[in-house]
C-alpha cells in the first residue's frame, strides 16, 4: 500500500478512506436521517406547502390551523413518548408549489431542522420531494392521494382521499333530488381537475344522471369564464358541476352562473370563502349549493363518531385569529397531526418508521370524520390512504351545513369498476401517470 | 510607466479571476445543505438568464424563453427515459430540441418586432405549454414526467460521487455554465455578435448595407434557445420531474426581473441580477422568517432598483472597479 507522504508515514490510503467512511457515516447519521428528539426537547414537524402564490389557499390556512393545534396540545403537556413529554414545534417552508423548491425545503427540514414528520399539500411538488423522502425514510403526508404509487412507501394520505369523496355529494344529491337527471361539468385541465372529473363522471353514471355535453376542460390560466358558463348553460342542465376547481375559478364561475340566470343545482368539491360568493351573487342563488367541506362550528361535527377534537372551539378560535380565512384545508393538516400524535404515543417514539407502523397497525385509523380503513391497493397500488365516511355539505340560509355522512368504501364496493374505468379513460390510474 | 500599467492591470485582472475561481470552488464550504441546493438552482438560472440576454442582443425581448428551457427539460427527460440515452447525451439532446423549437418558432415570430414580438412569443410559449398538457403521451399531461434519471454516480479516488447531493451537481452545473457563458461570450465578441448589435441599434441601416437582419435574429434565437434548453436539462435531471406549470409566464417574469435588475448591457449584468435576487429572495428573507412576505419584498426591491438603478446592478461595477483601481494604485 502506497503511503500518503504528506500526511506522515503511518497514514495510509486505506486509513484515509476508513476515516472518510467514518466521517461520512457520522454525517449521514447526523444529517440525512431524522434526528431523534432528546428528553424534553420539542419534536419538530415540517410543514412543506405553498404559503405564497396561486396555490397558497391550500397551504397557508392549514399552517394557521396547525399553529392552533400545537398551542392546544402543548398546553396539555404535548406528546407523551414513553415516560417523556415533548412539545410540538412546526417548522414551515414555502415551496411555492414548485418541485425544485419543495426538494430544497424537504432537505432543509430533514437535515437542518431535524423534523420527524413532514406534511405536504403534494401534487406537483411531491415528485421533487420523493427521492429525498426515500433516502431519509422520512414519513410524509399528502392531501392529494393521486401522489400515491406502489413505491411511495413512506407517503400517506390520511386526511382526504381527493377526489374520491366527491362521490358522496353526488350520491346524496341523487337520493335527495331524484328528479335531477341531467348535468354539465367543467374543470381546469390539470392534475387536480382531471381525476376529479373522472370521479364525477363515474358518480353521475352510477346515479343514472346523464351528461348533456362533453366536459369543458379549461386552461388554468383562464380568467374569463363567461363563455364557459354560456356553453354549459346552452343545454339547459339540471345540475352544474364545478369539479375540483380552485377558489379562483369557483368564485367567477358562480358569478357568471348567477348573472346568466341559472336556477338549477350546483355541486362542487370546494366552496372556499363561500361568504364572498354569496356577497357577489345572492343568498337565494347559493341556497342548496352542494360541496364537501364543512365549517367546523357545525353541530353535526359533535357526532361521537367524529374524531377531530373540539371542532366547534377550533373553528371559533381559528376565525378569531384569522377572520375570513377558513377554508377546506384549515382543519385537514391539524387532523393529520391528531393521527400522528396518537400513533407516536402508541409507538412510544417519534421515529418515522415506528410511527408509520403504529399508524397502520390493524389496518384501521381514526380519521377526522370517524374510523376509517387504510385502503388503496387497487386504486393507488398501496394501502396508504385512510378512507371512511365523508360529509356532504349544503349551503342553507347563507351558512354551510353538514347534511349527511356517506361512506366512501360502501360506494366503492358498489361502483368501483366504474370509477376505475373513467380514471383509466383519462389516464389517471397510478400505472398510467408520468 | 506606460509599459508598467498594462502589466499591473493584467495582474489585477488575473488576481480577480483567480479570486472568483477560488470563491466559486470554496462556496459550498460556507453554505448549509439547503443553501447548497439553492446554489445549484442559481447556477442553472445563470445559464438561463445569460442565454436570455443573448436573445436581447438583437433588440427583441421574448416572453417565451422559459418555455425553451422547458423544451430542453422535456427533450432531455424523454431522451433518457424513453430512448435510454446516457444523461449527458440526453442533456445535449434537450438543448438541440430547444434549438429546433426556437428555429421553428422564429419563422412566424420574426415577422413581428418589438411589442408584437413580445406578445407573439408569449402566445407561442403558451401553445407549447398546452401541447405538453394535451399530449399525455409522451409528455405526461398536466402532471408531467416523473422519475427522470439523474446523472449516474461514480467512484473517483475511492470517493463516491453522487450527483443527488448538491455539491457534486453544483460543480457539474458550474462547469457547464462556464462553458456556456464562454461560448456565448465568444459569439458576442465575434463578427456575428457585432452584427447582432448592429441589428439592435440600427436595424434599417444594417439592412441597407446587406446585413440579413431576420436571419441574424433567427440565429440569435436558436442559439439562446439551445442554451436555455441546456439549463432546463440540468434542472430536470437534478429535480427528477418536469411539468408544464414550471414554465409558465410567472417564471418568465422572474427571468425578466433578473435581467432588468442586473442589466443587459454586459454579460455579467444578468448574472449579478439572478445571484443577488436569489440571495435576497431565497436566503435572506427565508432566514428572517419572512417566507410569506417575500413577494412583497421582491416587488418593492424591483421597483426600487428600477427607480434608483435604471441601468441595473451592472452600472455599479464600473465605479466600483475604478475605486478599487485607485486604491490599488495608491497602495502600490
Amino acid at each position: 500500500m502506497k503511503n500518503l507522504k504528506n500526511f506522515g508515514g503511518s497514514f495510509s490510503r486505506r486509513r484515509l478512506l476508513a476515516g472518510a467512511n467514518a466521517l461520512s457515516v457520522s454525517l449521514l447519521s447526523s444529517g440525512l436521517f431524522p434526528r431523534l428528539a432528546r428528553s424534553g426537547e420539542p419534536i419538530k414537524i415540517g410543514f412543506l406547502a405553498p404559503l405564497t402564490g396561486e396555490v397558497a389557499a391550500w397551504g397557508k390556512p392549514g399552517l394557521d390551523g396547525c399553529l392552533i393545534w400545537a398551542e392546544w396540545v402543548n398546553a396539555l403537556g404535548g406528546v407523551k413518548l414513553g415516560n417523556e413529554r415533548h412539545n410540538i414545534e412546526f417548522v414551515a417552508y414555502d415551496n411555492e408549489y414548485d418541485p425544485g423548491k419543495a426538494r430544497t425545503g424537504a432537505a432543509k427540514l430533514i437535515r437542518e431542522d431535524g423534523v420527524q414528520f413532514i406534511m405536504m399539500l403534494g401534487g406537483d411538488t411531491w415528485p421533487g420531494v420523493q427521492p429525498v423522502a426515500e433516502r431519509s425514510g422520512m414519513l410524509v403526508s399528502t392531501l392529494l392521494p393521486s401522489d400515491l404509487t406502489p413505491d411511495t412507501t413512506t407517503l400517506i394520505a390520511p386526511a382526504e382521499v381527493h377526489p374520491i369523496y366527491n362521490v358522496t355529494g353526488v350520491e346524496w344529491m341523487a337520493e335527495t333530488f331524484p328528479n335531477l337527471k341531467s348535468a354539465v361539468i367543467c374543470a381546469q385541465d390539470d392534475a387536480l381537475g382531471l381525476p376529479s372529473l373522472a370521479t364525477y363522471l363515474a358518480a353521475f353514471e352510477a346515479e343514472g344522471i346523464e351528461l348533456q355535453q362533453d366536459p369543458l376542460l379549461f386552461d388554468p390560466a383562464t380568467t374569463d369564464f363567461a363563455p364557459i358558463v354560456t356553453k354549459m348553460l346552452s343545454s339547459n342542465p339540471d345540475i352544474v358541476s364545478l369539479d375540483t376547481c380552485y377558489s379562483d375559478y369557483v368564485h367567477p364561475i358562480c358569478e357568471q352562473l348567477f348573472q346568466q340566470g341559472y336556477e338549477g343545482k350546483v355541486i362542487s368539491c370546494t366552496a372556499d370563502f363561500y361568504e364572498q360568493i354569496i356577497e357577489k351573487t345572492s343568498k337565494e342563488f347559493m341556497e342548496g349549493f352542494i360541496f364537501q367541506f364543512p365549517d367546523f362550528d357545525d353541530p353535526a361535527l359533535n357526532d361521537p363518531r367524529v374524531n377531530f377534537k373540539d371542532p366547534n372551539d377550533f373553528f371559533r378560535e381559528y376565525n378569531r385569529r384569522y377572520p375570513g380565512e377558513w377554508g377546506a384545508v384549515s382543519w385537514e393538516y391539524a387532523s393529520i397531526m391528531d393521527l400522528w400524535k396518537e400513533a407516536a404515543e402508541k409507538a412510544g417514539s417519534a421515529e418515522p418508521e415506528k410511527v408509520l407502523a403504529a399508524m397502520k397497525s390493524g389496518g384501521k385509523g381514526a380519521h377526522a370524520f370517524g374510523e376509517a380503513n387504510w385502503w388503496g391497493r387497487e386504486f393507488f397500488g398501496i394501502d396508504n390512504a385512510l378512507v371512511g365516511n365523508w360529509p356532504v355539505v349544503v349551503i342553507e340560509d347563507g351558512k354551510a351545513r353538514v347534511k349527511a355522512y356517506k361512506s366512501i368504501p360502501d360506494w366503492y364496493d358498489r361502483h368501483g369498476e366504474l370509477l376505475i374505468r373513467h380514471m383509466e379513460a383519462l389516464g389517471q390510474m397510478y400505472y398510467q401517470r408520468g | 510607466m506606460l509599459a508598467i500599467v498594462p502589466e499591473a492591470a493584467r495582474f489585477r485582472y488575473l488576481l480577480a479571476w483567480t479570486a472568483l475561481a477560488v470563491l466559486l470552488c470554496a462556496l459550498p464550504l460556507f453554505l448549509s445543505y439547503s443553501q447548497k441546493e439553492i446554489l445549484v438552482f442559481t447556477t442553472i438560472n445563470v445559464i438561463l438568464v445569460v442565454s436570455y440576454r443573448h436573445l436581447t442582443l438583437t433588440g427583441e425581448w421574448s416572453l417565451g424563453h422559459v418555455v425553451m428551457m422547458g423544451c430542453g427539460a422535456y427533450g432531455s427527460a424523454l431522451a433518457s427515459k424513453q430512448l435510454g440515452l446516457a444523461v449527458p447525451l440526453s442533456m445535449l439532446t434537450g438543448g438541440v430540441c430547444a434549438a429546433l423549437v426556437g428555429w421553428l418558432l422564429s419563422y412566424p415570430l420574426f415577422r413581428m418586432k418589438g411589442f408584437y414580438f413580445l406578445i407573439g412569443s408569449f402566445a407561442a410559449g403558451e401553445v407549447i405549454r398546452l401541447l405538453w398538457k394535451r399530449f399525455r403521451d409522451p409528455f405526461g399531461g398536466p402532471k408531467g414526467l416523473k422519475r427522470v434519471p439523474g446523472l449516474e454516480e461514480f467512484e473517483f479516488a475511492g470517493l463516491r460521487i453522487d450527483f443527488f447531493d448538491p455539491v457534486p451537481y453544483y460543480f457539474f452545473s458550474l462547469a457547464v455554465a462556464i462553458v456556456c457563458i464562454w461560448l456565448l461570450w465568444r459569439i458576442e465578441r465575434s463578427p456575428l455578435g457585432w452584427s447582432y448589435h448592429a441589428v439592435h441599434w440600427g436595424d434599417d441601416l444594417a439592412r441597407s448595407v446587406g446585413i440579413p437582419t431576420r436571419r441574424l435574429r433567427r440565429r440569435a434565437m436558436v442559439t439562446a434557445s439551445f442554451f436555455a434548453g441546456i439549463s432546463g436539462a440540468l434542472l430536470v435531471h437534478y429535480v427528477g420531474t418536469v411539468n408544464p406549470s414550471r414554465f409558465n409566464v410567472e417564471e418568465m417574469v422572474y427571468v425578466l426581473t433578473w435581467a432588468i435588475v442586473g442589466g443587459v448591457a454586459t454579460l455579467y449584468g444578468p448574472i449579478l441580477g439572478v445571484v443577488s435576487l436569489t440571495i435576497v429572495n431565497e436566503i435572506i428573507l427565508r432566514e428572517f422568517g419572512l417566507d410569506q412576505w417575500r413577494p412583497l419584498f421582491y416587488g418593492a426591491l424591483l421597483i426600487a432598483s428600477v427607480l434608483f438603478l435604471p441601468k441595473g446592478l451592472e452600472s455599479l461595477v464600473a465605479p466600483a472597479r475604478s475605486m478599487l483601481s485607485r486604491l490599488w494604485t495608491r497602495s502600490a
